[in-house]
């Protein structure tokens, strides 16, 4: 598989000198949902400033589909990698929702009618067609941050990278905008980086999780990491409800190698199971279960 | 919840200035504007007047919301008339102990607040009839520089986001008991408020300026916009402008 994101030995210093990125390395694969997670101050959205070259480290150290952000033009990289960024009205700043999402397509050099046609479609995807001529002062948090989304995908980019899409948002925004993007990933083949603390979304948005704490701590899959205790533990992160439920289900003698991270693979999950044994499942108290349940919840106390 | 400084609330009724291409509108109108704050003769300055609220009424705004508008004006230039009144040298009409009115200076007085007034009056239906956003392009359409543009741009779209900053500040203060008073830690506690909001508003435009390059941004955003100017559009123009000659024409030949 062509790798879409490549990046070698970044490092990165604030101008006082802190440093901010330490050697990061990571290889985002087309087509492929990657999230990134840490805590709080991490480099995160340092690190996916880098991505469009927004921030520049030293030569050749992030490539996008093998070329080097350093010698692209910026038209070029933008047209391949759109930054969403986490407060819409930083991202929103022109007078209304038309003239924003029109604002990249057109400095990317398309035709007015082409200009028209992506804005058009762009609405469409996100649910906001008749907003055109709405200020974004007029609208909620919830609206404004899928026009964030719409204003980056009028320009068709083939990476599409997220700081926080789903922080400050309520449930139906929340849920709306896992949809959107995982549809965005699934019916259009493009490649998501999604910076995020919000645990309970990383199994709908993420194939892959980087573990990001200045460097790269950790790589794997969510049920990977979600299952190392001590990483979560020294990186501040947690892990989805769905989990915890299970591990607590475990403990009354359910029966499960690999625990779901989510309601879809839990209802999997059970299904199975009730399958397997005749239409049922057993659980039960043994003499250790209120020990392990102890153990459990002292495993996650640190949260 | 603060009132926005919202002058294109009405923007969405419909009158002939409403349906006035933006463009043409805001040339007559800024014709108009000129020569009515420098006509130099009180009684045709009071036709000027006239013709301002026969337009204001002409583009169907609300007079409350115009009205609230002018106060703030009003406090502004009356001051200037009753300065004006008391210190313009000339013939003396009254006197109080050391102070003195004079003809001349009533004359000038009015003469300055009804040009004032006139040109305030005159905005609305300028700028009241059309979205903000109109207002900039059709200013960007007649070549207006593209820096100036920019500013209005931005500062029209973010003066709500920093009103909203301000607000919340100023929630956060209150709920822990803070109170106006006009004593020096008030005044201190506000200038640390200001401050702040500086310091944020700095933060907001390096992250701003993030996004836009994020998208392209090289100094000169162009914007899409249809405006078609028709002959209605030619004559309301022709209209307005000739009305503003006409009255410097009438005030140079002292007809009135």
């Amino acid at each position: 598989m062509r790798e879409a994101i490549t990046v070698r030995n970044l490092s990165y210093a604030y101008p006082d000198g802190t440093g901010a990125l330490e050697d990061v390395n990571m290889a985002v694969y087309e087509g492929e949902r990657v999230a990134i997670v840490g805590p709080n101050g991490a480099g995160k959205t340092t690190f996916l400033l880098h991505l469009n070259g927004i921030l520049r480290g030293s030569d050749g150290q992030v490539e996008v589909f093998g070329k080097s952000v350093d010698t692209l033009k910026r038209e070029e990289i933008i047209k391949e990698v759109g930054i969403v960024f986490q407060d819409p009205d930083d991202q929103l700043f022109m007078p209304t929702i038309f003239d924003d999402l029109a604002f990249g397509p057109i400095n990317l050099g398309l035709k007015e009618e082409e200009v028209r046609e992506r804005v058009k479609k762009a609405l469409l995807t996100l649910g906001l067609s008749g907003y055109e001529h709405r200020c974004p002062h007029h609208l909620s948090y919830g609206e404004k941050k899928k026009a964030s989304l719409a204003a980056v995908m009028s320009m068709e980019p083939r990476i599409l990278v997220l700081d926080e899409p789903t922080a400050n948002l309520d449930p139906r925004s929340r849920a709306e905008l896992i949809g959107i993007i995982k549809e965005l990933n699934e019916r259009e083949g493009i490649t998501i980086v999604i910076a995020t603390h919000d645990v309970n979304a990383i199994p709908a948005l993420a194939d892959r999780v980087y573990v990001l704490n200045k460097k790269i701590i950790a790589e794997g899959t969510p049920q990977k990491m979600f299952s190392d205790v001590e990483l979560l533990r020294e990186n501040n992160l947690e892990v989805p409800e769905v989990f915890k439920l299970f591990e607590v289900l475990r403990c009354f003698g359910y029966n499960c190698e690999e625990l779901p991270l989510s309601i879809d693979e839990a209802v999997e999950h059970l299904t199975k199971t009730v399958a397997i044994n005749g239409g049922h499942i057993h659980l039960h108290v043994h003499e250790h279960t209120h020990e392990a349940i102890r153990k459990l919840k002292s495993k996650y106390e640190h949260h | 919840m603060i009132e926005y400084p919202e002058i294109d609330r009405y923007a969405s009724l419909n009158s002939p200035m409403h349906r006035f291409d933006p463009r043409a509108k805001i040339i007559a109108f800024l014709f108009l504007i000129f020569s009515v704050v420098l006509i130099p003769d009180l009684k045709v300055a009071f036709i000027g007047l006239f013709f301002a609220i026969f337009l204001l009424i002409l583009s169907r705004i609300p007079l409350s919301f115009v009205l609230g508008h002018l106060k703030w004006v009003a406090m502004f230039v009356l001051s200037f008339f009753v300065i004006l009144a008391f210190t313009f040298p000339g013939k003396e009409m009254a006197n109080f102990y050391f102070l003195s009115i004079t003809a001349e200076g009533l004359y000038t007085g009015s003469l300055i607040t009804v040009r004032a007034f006139s040109a305030v009056i005159l905005i609305f239906p300028m700028i009241g009839t059309m979205r903000f956003d109109m207002t900039i392009k059709a200013l960007d359409k007649l070549k207006v520089p593209n820096s100036l543009v920019q500013m209005l741009m931005f500062t029209y779209r973010y003066i709500f986001v920093f009103a909203d900053e301000f607000q919340q500040m100023w929630t956060a203060m209150a709920s822990r008991g803070f109170k106006l008073r006009t004593t020096l830690y008030a005044l201190r506690t506000i200038g640390k408020v200001m401050g702040m909001l500086f310091v944020r508003s700095y933060e907001r435009a390096e992250r701003v300026y993030r996004a836009m390059r994020s998208r392209g941004y090289t100094g000169n955003p162009k914007t899409l916009v249809e405006f078609e100017i028709r002959r209605r559009d030619y004559i309301l123009a022709a209209f307005i402008i000739g009305f503003a000659v006409s009255l410097h024409i009438i005030s140079f030949a002292g007809v009135v």
